[in-house]
C-alpha cells in the first residue's frame, strides 16, 4: 500500500512539474497599447543586496482593456535576480508568470496578471520590487585589516521595460557620503548618501545605459553558502527545527596579517569584518542550541521579546573577507501554532526559510520536513517554485518502518522568500498508540523472559547443594 | 555513600538477622550494586553539567577521531587506515599502532543503538563510555572481592571503586581514554583468574584468556596482567602450593591468552619477542617441568623423589632463566623498552628519554597525592592486606602480590596510581567488612560482659593501622561492649561520610576540567568561558587550505587533527623522537634557522600557545625548556640547554634573559605584538614580568590569527617571494642592457637563439621611468 501511495505522490509531483514546465514556455507579445507615464525608481545599495523598488504609472493608450502587462529584467542582471514581486495600489500581490517574447531571447520576462483590467485611456499605479544578490562587487578585491571596503555597483540608468516611458526618475541610496566615483548623466544631484538621477523624459523600450557607483560599504557581506533546514513534526505537541548553516564573508578578501592587537585596541579596526549578527526566531521558540562540530559555541546571547526570540550570535572568530564558518542552530516550537487538523487530515503551515540575519542572501537552501511515521497522502504547496527532491525515509527513536521526509531545494534566496508553505497529509490517529505499545510490549517480554528464566532450571548438571550460595 | 550504608547488614555470612534468605540478600546485592553504578556514573558528570558533552584533553581527541573514522568507514578500513594527517611527511599507520579495544567497544555500542533506531551521536557515546564502564568496574570488583573474602566485602569494594578519585580521575565523562575501559577489563580478568584457579576448570581459564584478550586490545597496561599472573604462579610454586588446578588454569590461560594477544596488530609478535613477556613463558616452562616431575613422583611416591623434585625444579628454573638471557643476548628477544626500564630506575628517563620525563603524569608520585586520590582507603587497606596474609590461601597470595607490586608502581609514576586504586579498594573493602562483622555480629549472640581492653585494641587497630599491624589481632570471637560497638560504628560512619565528601569534592574540583574549555570566575561569582582553543582550531579548520601543514609542539597534535582537521608534524603519539626534536629545534632556533627547518618540513602555519595575557600556566614558554632538552638530545651541536638560561642559571624571559632565549622562534612567536594584558602593557601575567625583547618584527612569518584571549597564536610561514625583498631604488631596477652587449666580442656573438624574440630597444626603460 505504501509503495503504491508513494508512486501516486511521485506521479502527481511529476504531473505538477510538467504543468509548471508548460507554463514556463508560454510565449507572449509586447502590446503596443501600454506605455508608462511615470516611473519612480529607488535603488537601495546600502547593504550587500541591491533592492530596487519602482513605482510605475501604467497607462492604456489602446482601445481594449488590458488584462496584463510584461515586466522585464535585462540580460546582464537576470542571473543575480533573487526575487521579483509586483503590488497594486491596494498593496495586494499580483500573480507573476514567467514568459518569453520572440526576438528578445536574452531578456527575462514576467507576465503580470492584473486583478482588474485597465480600461482604455485610464492609468494604474503599481509597485514593482526586485532584489539582486552578488551585484555589488568589492573593488579592490582585497583589503588590509584597517581599510574600508569599497564596492562597485553596475546597473542600468533607465528603467528596463518593453514599453516606452514618458518620464522617469531614479534615486540611488547608499547611506555613506564616501563615494569614489559615479556615473554623471545630467540632470543629477548628490545629496548626503543619495544620488538622484532624472527626470529623463521619453525613453524608448529596452533602453540600457550603464549606471556605475563606486563607494564605501562596510555593511556585512555575509553569504550563507548552504542552509539545510530540518523540520521534524511530532504529534505529541512539538516541532523541532534544526538549521545547519555554512557561512562565508564574501566581501573584499583580507590581505596580509590579522593583528589581534589592532583589533583589540582600536574599535574601528577591521571595519569590514563581521563580529556578530542577530537572528530572529519565532516567539515560541524554546530549547535553543547553537553549536558546531567541536561543540557548543559559547559566545551567544538570547533575548526573549514580545513577538520573537532574538539571538545575538557571535561566530567563534570575527569573519573577515574570505573567511568561513559553519554552525548548527536548533530549537523547538509547540505544534499547535503550526499544525492544524480535522479528523485524520493534517495541515502543516511553516516557513520555507527563516530569518538568519538582516539582508541575508542564501546560495543554496535545502528544506527537509520529517512527518510522523505512517503519514500518507502528502501534498505540498509552496509559495514560489522550488525543486522537489525525491522523498526519503528517516529513522529515529521507536521507528519501525521509517518516517517520510519531504525535501525541496531552492537557490538564491533572500529575505523576501520568508513565506509559509502548506503541507497536507493524512495520519490515522490510532497510530499514536504504536510507540507506547512498543515500549510496553518490550518490557512485558523482558519480564516474561526473566520470570521464565528464574522459575525454570536450565542446568545440565544437577547441583548437589541447591541452596549453597 | 547511601549505597555503602545499605550494604552493611548483608555482609558476613551470619544468618537470621533478616531471615536471611537467598532472595533477600540477592535483592540487597543488586540494589547496592545498582546504586553504586548510579553514584559512580553521576559523580563523573561534573564536566558535562558545568560545560557540555565534549571530549577532554589530548589523547581522547585522537581516540574520538579514530572512533569516528571507524564508525564511518567500517572496521577493516580502520585497521588499514593510513593517516596522512599525522607526522607529516611520514604519516601514521593507525590500525597497526593503536589498541583498538576502545574504538571497537564504542563502535559496537553505536552500531547496536543505531540498529535499534536510537540515533545517538558517536561523540555522546564516547563521552559517556567511561562513566558507564565505571559501573561495570564496580561489579567486577564486587565479584573479585567476593571470591577473595565475602560478599559484604565485595559490596564495600564496589562502592569504594565507584567513587574513589584515583579511578574517577581517568574516567570522568569526556575522558575517552583506554584506561576508562581497561580497569574494568583488568578487574574482570583477575576475577576470572581467581575463579579458574579456585575451580581448576578449563572453562574459567578460557574465560580468563578471553577477558585478557579484551584487555590486550584495550590498553598497553596488559603487561601488568601478563607479569602478575605468572608471578602469582611462581610464588605459589615456591610456597609449595602446586596443584592440578594451578597447572590446568595457568597452562590453558597462557596458551590461549598468548595466541589471542598476538591477534592485535599493534602487539603482533611482541609476546614471544620482548623481555616484558618473558616471565610468562618462563613460568610456563617451569610449570611444565614441575608438572612432569610431579608425574614422575606420583609413579613412585618415595622419599628420594622429594629432593629430586626440588633440585629438578631449581635446575629447570635456572635453565629457563639462562635461556631467556641467552636469547636476549642473541637478539632474538628484544631487551626491555625504555619506558619499562624507567619503572625500575626512576632516574633513567630523565637522562636518556627526556620526552618521557617531560610528561607530567610520568613524574614520581608525591605522598599527598596518595591521600588525595585514595583518602581513608590508603590508611585502611594494610588491614585488609594483613588479614589476607594471615588467612592465606591461593587467591589471597594473588591479592597480596597485586597490592605490593601496585604500591611500588604507583610510587614510581603518578599515572600508575590507576593500577593501585582497584586493589586498595578491594583490601579496604575487606578491612571494613571485617570490622563491621565484629561490631555488628553480637546482636544475635547472647551478651557477655564486654572486655574494654580488647575492644580498645581492635578499635585502635582499624584506625591507626599503620603503626600496629605487627600485633596479632584479637581473636575473631571477641565480644565487645554495646557502647564500644556503637562508638566504633559511628566513628566509621563518619569516616566513610568524610570519604564520600572528599571523593565528590576531588572529582569535581581536580578531575572534571575538560582543559580545552577554560572557565574563570569573576568577583560576583559570574562565570566567563574562555573558549580560545576551539576558536583557534575552528579557525584553522575553516580558513586554511585543506592540506595545510601545521607545526606545533606535540601536545597539541591530536587536538589540531581532531578539532582543526589539519595535517600536523608531530603529535601525542611521540613514536618518532627525532621528528619531535626537529620541531623542538625549529622552536629553539632563531628565525632564519627556523625558517630553513620549516621550509624543509613544508610547514604552512605555526601554532603556539601563549598564556601570558590571562595567566595560563600550561603554555609553550613554560614547556619550552623541554623542547630545548629534546632538541639538544638529537642536535647537540646546534642547541645547548645552557644558552637558554641566564648566567645564574635562571629561566626567565625579561630583559635579563639570555640572548638566545630572547631571539628564539618560540619567544618571538609568543610575544609578537603582545601589548595588551595587564598594566604596564605587555606584562606577562604567567611569568610575572615584562618581556625583554619587544617591538620586534617578523621576517619569515606573519600573524594569521590570534584568539580572543591570546591563548592560541597562529602564524603563517611566508613563501620565499613574500619576505625579505630589499627595497631597490627605481633607477637600479633597470638592467643596463647596452653595457652587456658592448662587452661581448664579435666572435662571441655567434650564438643562435631559437624563436628569437624581437626586442624593442629602450621601450621598457622608458616606461619604468
Amino acid at each position: 500500500m505504501i509503495p503504491a501511495m508513494a508512486k501516486i505522490t511521485f506521479s502527481l509531483a511529476f504531473l505538477l512539474c510538467v504543468i509548471i514546465k508548460c507554463n514556463g514556455v508560454s510565449v507572449d507579445t509586447i502590446s503596443d497599447d501600454i506605455r508608462l507615464k511615470n516611473v519612480d525608481r529607488h535603488i537601495d545599495i546600502s547593504s550587500q543586496l541591491v533592492k530596487i523598488t519602482s513605482k510605475i504609472t501604467l497607462e492604456n493608450a489602446g482601445q481594449k482593456p488590458a488584462k496584463n502587462f510584461l515586466y522585464a529584467v535585462e540580460s546582464t542582471a537576470k542571473n543575480n535576480l533573487a526575487f521579483v514581486g509586483v503590488k497594486d495600489n491596494n498593496n495586494r500581490d499580483l500573480r507573476l508568470v514567467e514568459t518569453t517574447v520572440k526576438g528578445h531571447d536574452g531578456v527575462k520576462f514576467w507576465r503580470v496578471e492584473l486583478k482588474e483590467p485597465i480600461n482604455a485611456a485610464s492609468s494604474l499605479v503599481l509597485t514593482a520590487e526586485s532584489v539582486y544578490t552578488k551585484s555589488l562587487l568589492p573593488y579592490p578585491t582585497a583589503i588590509t585589516q584597517q581599510e574600508d571596503q569599497l564596492v562597485k555597483y553596475n546597473g542600468n540608468l533607465y528603467f528596463f521595460t518593453p514599453y516606452p516611458v514618458t518620464s522617469q526618475k531614479t534615486s540611488v541610496a547608499m547611506i555613506t557620503k564616501a563615494v569614489e566615483s559615479f556615473t554623471k548623466v545630467k540632470p543629477f544631484s548628490q545629496q548626503d548618501g543619495t544620488i538622484l538621477y532624472g527626470p529623463y523624459s521619453n525613453t524608448g523600450p529596452f533602453t540600457e545605459k550603464e549606471l556605475s557607483v563606486h563607494y564605501k560599504n562596510n555593511s556585512p557581506f555575509l553569504t550563507v553558502t548552504r542552509l539545510e533546514r530540518l523540520i521534524e513534526v511530532s504529534h505529541w505537541g512539538n516541532i523541532a527545527v534544526e538549521e545547519k548553516i555554512e557561512i562565508e564573508h564574501t566581501g573584499a578578501k583580507l590581505k596580509g596579517p590579522f593583528s589581534r592587537y589592532d583589533y583589540q585596541q582600536d574599535h574601528h579596526s577591521g571595519p569590514a569584518s563581521v563580529r556578530s549578527y542577530k537572528t530572529l526566531l519565532p516567539a515560541s521558540a524554546a530549547d535553543v542550541y547553537y553549536r558546531d562540530t567541536n561543540g557548543n559555541i559559547s559566545t551567544s546571547n538570547m533575548k526573549v521579546k514580545k513577538d520573537s526570540v532574538e539571538l545575538d550570535l557571535r561566530p567563534r572568530y570575527p569573519l573577515f573577507g574570505g573567511w568561513r564558518s559553519h554552525y548548527t542552530l536548533g530549537y523547538n516550537v509547540p505544534s499547535y501554532e503550526y499544525l492544524y487538523h480535522s479528523g485524520n487530515e493534517y495541515l502543516l503551515k511553516m516557513r520555507v526559510v527563516d530569518h538568519i540575519f538582516d539582508d541575508m542572501q542564501i546560495d543554496e537552501l535545502i528544506t527537509k520536513i520529517v512527518l510522523p511515521e505512517g503519514s500518507t497522502n502528502i501534498k505540498i504547496n509552496t509559495p514560489y517554485s522550488v525543486t522537489r527532491l525525491p522523498d526519503s525515509l528517516h529513522y529515529t527513536y521507536l521507528d519501525t518502518k521509517g518516517r517520510p521526509v519531504i525535501t525541496f531545494t531552492k537557490t538564491n534566496v533572500v529575505e523576501n522568500h520568508i513565506q509559509d508553505f502548506q503541507l497536507r497529509y493524512t495520519f490515522p490517529r490510532i497510530l499514536m498508540l504504536q510507540e507506547p505499545l512498543l515500549v510496553v510490549g518490550f518490557l512485558y517480554l523482558l519480564f516474561l523472559c526473566v520470570i521464565i528464566y528464574v522459575r525454570l532450571d536450565f542446568s545440565i548438571h544437577k547441583s548437589e547443594h541447591p541452596h549453597k550460595e | 555513600m547511601p549505597a555503602t550504608v545499605a550494604g552493611k547488614p548483608v555482609n558476613g555470612p551470619n544468618k537470621g538477622l533478616f531471615q536471611n534468605t537467598a532472595g533477600f540478600s540477592t535483592l540487597i546485592t543488586v540494589t547496592v550494586l545498582t546504586l553504586a553504578w548510579l553514584a559512580g556514573f553521576a559523580s563523573r558528570l561534573f564536566a558535562v553539567i558545568r560545560f557540555e558533552s565534549i571530549i577532554h584533553e589530548f589523547d581522547p581527541w585522537f581516540n574520538y577521531r579514530s572512533t569516528a573514522y571507524m564508525v564511518q568507514h567500517g572496521f577493516y578500513n580502520f585497521l588499514n587506515w593510513f593517516d596522512e594527517r599525522a607526522w607529516y611527511p611520514l604519516g601514521r599507520i593507525v590500525g597497526g599502532t593503536v589498541y583498538p579495544g576502545l574504538m571497537i567497544t564504542s563502535g559496537t555500542i553505536h552500531w547496536l543503538l543505531h540498529t535499534l533506531n536510537i540515533p545517538i551521536h558517536i561523540r555522546d557515546i564516547c563521552v559517556f563510555l567511561a562513566p558507564v564502564f565505571s559501573g561495570l568496574t564496580a561489579i567486577a570488583t564486587y565479584l573479585l572481592t567476593s571470591e577473595l573474602w565475602s560478599r559484604g566485602a565485595g559490596l564495600f569494594a564496589a562502592c569504594f571503586i565507584a567513587i574513589v578519585p584515583g579511578y574517577s580521575s581517568r574516567s570522568v565523562a569526556g575522558s575517552y581514554d583506554n584506561e576508562g575501559i581497561a580497569i574494568f577489563a583488568l578487574q574482570f580478568t583477575y576475577y576470572l583468574w581467581l575463579k579458574s584457579i579456585k575451580s581448576g576448570s578449563v572453562f574459567w581459564s578460557i574465560c580468563t584468556a578471553l577477558s585478557y584478550f579484551y584487555m590486550v586490545s584495550a590498553w598497553g597496561g596488559y603487561v601488568f596482567i601478563i607479569n602478575l599472573i605468572p608471578l602469582h604462579v611462581f610464588v605459589l610454586l615456591i610456597m609449595g602450593r602446586f596443584s592440578q588446578r594451578l597447572f590446568v588454569s595457568y597452562t590453558v590461560f597462557y596458551i590461549i591468552g598468548l595466541l589471542l594477544s598476538m591477534q592485535i596488530p599493534f602487539v603482533g609478535f611482541q609476546p614471544i619477542r620482548t623481555s616484558e613477556h618473558m616471565a610468562a613463558s618462563g613460568v610456563f616452562a617451569l610449570l611444565m617441568a614441575i608438572g612432569a616431575m610431579k608425574y614422575l613422583h606420583s609413579l613412585n611416591p618415595k622419599g628420594q623423589w622429594k629432593q629430586l623434585l626440588i633440585v629438578g625444579g631449581l635446575v629447570a628454573a635456572a635453565l629457563v632463566f639462562i635461556m631467556v638471557v641467552f636469547l636476549t643476548y642473541m637478539g632474538v628477544i628484544a631487551p626491555w623498552s625504555g619506558r619499562f626500564y624507567s619503572l625500575w630506575d626512576t632516574g633513567y628517563a630523565k637522562i636518556h628519554i627526556p620526552i618521557i620525563a617531560s610528561v607530567s603524569e610520568h613524574q614520581p608520585t608525591t605522598w599527598s597525592s596518595f591521600f588525595f586520590d585514595l583518602h581513608v582507603l590508603v590508611c585502611t587497606f594494610p588491614v585488609g592486606l594483613w588479614y589476607c596474609i594471615k588467612n592465606v590461601n591461593d587467591e589471597r597470595v594473588f591479592v597480596a602480590l597485586y597490592a605490593i607490586s601496585a604500591v611500588y608502581f604507583a610510587g614510581v609514576m603518578v599515572r600508575l596510581m590507576l593500577t593501585l586504586t582497584p586493589v586498595v579498594c578491594i583490601l579496604a573493602g575487606i578491612a571494613f567488612s571485617i570490622l563491621l562483622d565484629l561490631v555488628l555480629k553480637e546482636d544475635e549472640i547472647i551478651m557477655t560482659p564486654s572486655e574494654p581492653e580488647e575492644s580498645r585494641n581492635l578499635y585502635d587497630k582499624a584506625g591507626k593501622v599503620k603503626k600496629r599491624t605487627q600485633e596479632p589481632p584479637p581473636p575473631a570471637d571477641a565480644v565487645l561492649g554495646m557502647n564500644v560497638r556503637s562508638g566504633t560504628l559511628i566513628a566509621f560512619m563518619i569516616l566513610l561520610m568524610l570519604f564520600s565528601v572528599h571523593c565528590t569534592w576531588a572529582t569535581s574540583n581536580a578531575y572534571s576540567s575538560p582543559s580545552i574549555v577554560l572557565a574563570s570566575y569573576g568577583n560576583d561569582g559570574s562565570r566567563k568561558i574562555l573558549d580560545d582553543f576551539r576558536e583557534a582550531y575552528g579557525w584553522l579548520s575553516q580558513n586554511t587550505a585543506e592540506d595545510a601543514r601545521i607545526m606545533s609542539w606535540w601536545d597539541y597534535g591530536y587536538q589540531i587533527a581532531g578539532m582543526g582537521n589539519r595535517t600536523t608534524l608531530v603529535d601525542n603519539n611521540t613514536w618518532n623522537n627525532s621528528h619531535i626534536a626537529l620541531v623542538g629545534k625549529a622552536m629553539a632556533s632563531n628565525e632564519s634557522a627556523a625558517y630553513e627547518i620549516m621550509s624543509m618540513l613544508d610547514v604552512d602555519y605555526v601554532l603556539v600557545i601563549f598564556g601570558g595575557a590571562i595567566g595560563y600556566s600550561g603554555d609553550d614558554i613554560n614547556k619550552f625548556i623541554w623542547m630545548v632538552r629534546i632538541a639538544e638530545g638529537e642536535h647537540p651541536r646546534d642547541i645547548h640547554e645552557a644558552d637558554y638560561f641566564t648566567e645564574r642559571g635562571e629561566y626567565r624571559i625579561d630583559s635579563e634573559a639570555s640572548k638566545t632565549m630572547l631571539n628564539c622562534l618560540m619567544y618571538k612567536l609568543s610575544y609578537y605584538r603582545y601589548d595588551s594584558g595587564g598594566s604596564p602593557p605587555g606584562y606577562d601575567r604567567t611569568r610575572g614580568s615584562l618581556p625583554g625583547n619587544r617591538g620586534f618584527k617578523l621576517t619569515y612569518l606573519e600573524e594569521a590569527y590570534t584568539s580572543e584571549h591570546w591563548l592560541v597564536r597562529i602564524y603563517r610561514v611566508k613563501k620565499p617571494d613574500e619576505f625579505n625583498r630589499p627595497r631597490i631604488p627605481l633607477a637600479k631596477r633597470t638592467i643596463p642592457t647596452s653595457n652587456a652587449v658592448s662587452k661581448k666580442t664579435s666572435k662571441r656573438r655567434k650564438g643562435l637563439l631559437k624563436n628569437k624574440p624581437t626586442i624593442v630597444k629602450g621601450k621598457k626603460v622608458g616606461r619604468l621611468e
